[in-house]
């Protein structure tokens, strides 16, 4: 026998029939349960068709069920009611019944519902349909509802529904504690209440936007809003879903306020934060820096690239990049420094000065200082902290320095001159004064009178000699200004000064040496260092002794080319005691022998120019054994003074 | 009156000492080129043979007057009121004035040349008999 339609695939009739079952509640929990259990019979409850799952639950094979009458499996309490609704089924009613026993050995409770069946507009059965017991399902719906009640009242997000009333209006008809939490309104006022009374401006205006959007196109709405409610200003995210009815229409909303003010708020303080950040970045124009001492790698802020010009091809690059600019010379210092304070104390803040390589190869002098972050051990973890260029105060300074070098040496020269003028320009003006007196008071055919005579013309001859030894200082001082260094060789400038001494020389026996590489050059000015040798070497002719033939060495040595230069004049002289003279061996008119005619202008002349050339003097002496003028040069630490 | 001149410059020497003839100031006067020689003249001397003048440059090679004060120091107590120092220089730097005043034995700061005005003063102070008015003119 085949079987029936509706039991394989369900016909037009059973779908429409089942349609409008549905407008009856409990219809929905029959065709929802898969478990259901379908049967016809006709008017007198006489079984003409079964599913499997019915005889499953009589516990009779499926063959067996055609024929029988449903009340066999019934107790005997429920037999007269079911034969009742059969016959009211068949009479054209639809019935439902929320607990039927089923089951002659062991009943158990189903629901029942039972409807005509219909053929060529007239009622030839009964359909029947059996589901799950209606307590059980009515408690977990029950838990079901509880347990929703539960998250509703207790989820952080804000949750509404609205239904929908023509002419568009909008109906709370539910609110969760989070949303009046979140907006601060009145939940009793809320529900129950439309949603252009309820709702405060602005968020009135944009909800009845949505809410007409969302009934219009069916599809969910979400937006972000801000507006101020009774708690203050909320930022929130509103997500508002269309219910739809059997005819498709939008019948409710339900939404949910996802509260944002917080994040927002931090995230605007963030923003906030770090645009001050960005603009003190921009303000400054440190190079900003934050090293991860466990990666050992530098994170760079935009200043460093401008400052030094150093292309970060990433960022951060590797501590080592830094290190490898700082000049070489003072690496350890500050490198090992830094690691030593960062490894080796517990110390947080770092700061040093040094000398940075620029991209373009050029020097900038920078201070540098760090803030070191410790973990709970004292450990290294991060140094947070800023490179300044102070290449120009570093610059103004130095050139302050050397202006106020260059005040105290022309403060010496005035101090000099006032000397000159007061001592050794008067002595010899004194003495001419004396004579010219002294010759009105002698007869004029004396010998005092003859010597005196002679002693003025000598007298006179000192003062032009003395003004003739300011004339030179004066140029040499003068000089100084407009001087450019050029490179100098030192051996062919020293044979050209003592050519002319030779004579002198031979004439006392003497000897000389000079050990002057030829290649040798340092930066100066040639005629000062033919005036240094030519003075140096006269005092050591001047002064040399009369216990042994005189002997003058010359040398140089440069440690490397264009580097610090010591030049020598040495000579087994007399020499003088280098204590009782003290400072005073290369000041102008001073004398150490007084014996030996000299004006004390060489020693003097010598200082000036080496000093004009940047570079030092100083003496050794001994009495008796001689003495050695060592000059230092500095070509690397040439500089032209500023004017 | 025995008289001691110590100058480098041997023409200052000659020629103060051809001015203190001139004015007949002292009978001996023993010139010394350096401060050394004059120093260790001074100490050979007996109470009685002390100069009563010492006529001292300043600026001099190896010791200079200063340095030659320093260094009778020690015999102050014998030389005072024996022998009146009196620096004779051609600086006219007020600080060698100012110096001078911290060493007791200096009777007067007298810049070069040296003249019969000045002579005469000395004289005047040192010898009984000469007006008392005109020593006063020193300073010392």
């Amino acid at each position: 026998m085949a079987a029936h339609p509706l039991l394989q695939q369900p016909p037009a009739p059973f779908i429409s029939a089942a349609m409008s079952l549905s407008s009856y509640p409990f219809a929905a929990g029959f065709f929802s349960q898969e478990a259901a259990a379908v049967l016809t019979l006709d008017s007198g409850g006489r079984i003409s068709q079964a599913s499997p799952r019915l005889a499953g639950l009589l516990g009779q094979p499926a063959a067996a069920l055609p024929g029988r009458c449903l009340l066999e499996f019934l107790p005997l309490i429920e037999k007269n009611r079911v034969q009742e609704l059969i016959a009211q089924a068949a009479a054209g009613q639809v019935l439902g019944e929320e607990s039927i026993l089923l089951g002659v050995q062991r009943p158990r409770k189903y629901r029942l519902a039972l409807f005509p069946q219909l053929a060529d507009n007239r009622i030839t059965g009964v359909y029947g349909v059996i589901g799950a017991a209606p307590e059980a399902a009515n408690g977990t719906l029950l838990a079901q509802q509880q347990l929703y009640s539960v998250i509703f009242e207790n989820m952080n997000d804000g949750t509404f529904v609205v239904e929908v009333e023509p002419p568009e209006r909008y109906r709370f008809t539910f609110a969760n504690r989070a949303f009046g939490r979140t907006t601060g309104l009145d939940l009793p006022q809320v529900i129950g209440g439309y949603v252009d009374e309820v709702l405060p401006e602005p968020a009135r205006s944009v909800m009845l936007v949505h809410c007409a959007s969302a009934v219009r196109t069916r599809q969910p709405v979400e937006w972000q809003e801000t507006a101020e409610y009774p708690t203050g200003k909320v930022t929130s995210e509103v997500t508002l879903t269309p219910v739809l009815d059997e005819t498709g229409a939008c019948c409710q909303l339900v939404g949910i306020v996802h509260d944002l003010t917080r994040q927002k708020k931090v995230e605007e303080d963030l923003r906030a934060s770090n645009e001050r950040f960005l603009y003190a970045i921009k303000a400054t124009t440190d190079a900003l820096y934050d090293w991860n001492v466990e990666t050992d790698t530098l994170y760079w802020g935009e200043g460093y690239e401008m400052l030094f010009g150093h292309r970060l091809r990433e960022n951060p690059e590797p501590f080592s990049r830094w290190a490898d600019h700082v000049l070489p010379a003072e690496r350890l210092r500050v490198v090992g420094g830094l690691r030593h304070l960062a490894y080796e104390t517990t110390d947080w803040h770092w700061q040093d000065e040094y000398h940075f390589r620029r991209a373009d190869g050029s020097l900038a002098w920078v201070f540098d200082r760090g803030y070191i972050l410790r973990d709970e051990h004292g450990r290294p973890v991060r140094m947070i902290g800023a490179m300044q260029d102070i290449t120009e105060r570093r610059e103004a300074e130095q050139r302050q320095r050397l202006m106020g070098e260059r005040l105290f040496r022309q403060n010496q020269d005035l101090q000099q001159f006032t000397y000159i003028v007061s001592h050794n320009l008067r002595a010899p003006l004194a003495n001419a004064l004396g004579f010219s007196q002294l010759l009105t008071q002698v007869a004029p055919d004396s010998e005092v009178f003859r010597q005196s005579l002679q002693n003025l013309h000598t007298s006179l001859r000192q003062v032009d000699d003395v003004l003739m030894d300011v004339n030179t200082i004066l140029s040499v001082r003068d000089q100084r200004g407009g001087y450019r260094p050029e490179p100098v060789a030192l051996a062919a400038v020293c044979r050209e000064a003592l050519q002319s001494l030779e004579p002198l020389l031979e004439s006392c026996g003497g000897q000389w040496q000079c050990h002057i590489a030829e290649e040798l050059r340092l930066p100066g000015r040639r005629a000062y260092f033919h005036s240094i040798f030519h003075n140096l070497v006269s005092n050591a002719i001047k002064y040399r002794s009369d216990d042994r033939p005189l002997r003058i060495e010359i040398g140089a040595t440069a440690e490397e080319e264009n580097g610090p230069t010591t030049l020598w004049v040495a000579d087994n002289g007399r020499g003088f005691d280098l204590a009782a003279a003290g400072d005073a061996v290369f000041q102008l008119y001073q004398r150490f022998h007084s014996d030996k005619k000299g004006r004390g202008i060489g020693l003097f002349l010598v200082k000036a120019h080496v000093e004009s050339m940047s570079g030092s003097i100083s003496v050794e002496s001994q009495p008796g054994v001689g003495t050695r003028f060592v000059l230092h040069f500095n070509p690397a630490g040439h500089e032209d003074l500023p004017h | 009156m025995k008289t001691y001149l110590i100058d480098d410059d041997r023409l200052g020497l000659y020629l103060t000492e051809q001015l203190l003839r001139a004015e007949g100031f002292a009978s001996c006067i023993c010139p010394f080129e350096s401060a050394q020689q004059a120093l260790e003249a001074l100490l050979r001397e007996s109470a009685a043979t002390l100069p009563q003048v010492v006529f001292l440059d300043l600026n001099m090679p190896l010791l200079n007057g200063w340095q030659f004060l320093d260094a009778l120091a020690p015999y102050q107590d014998r030389l005072r009121g024996r022998c009146a120092v009196y620096i004779l220089t051609s600086s006219l730097a007020l600080t060698d004035l100012e110096k001078s005043r911290n060493y007791e034995l200096v009777a007067g700061l007298i810049h070069k040349p040296i003249d019969g005005e000045e002579i005469r003063a000395i004289q005047a102070r040192l010898e009984p008999g000469f007006r008392a008015e005109e020593a006063g003119s020193l300073g010392g």
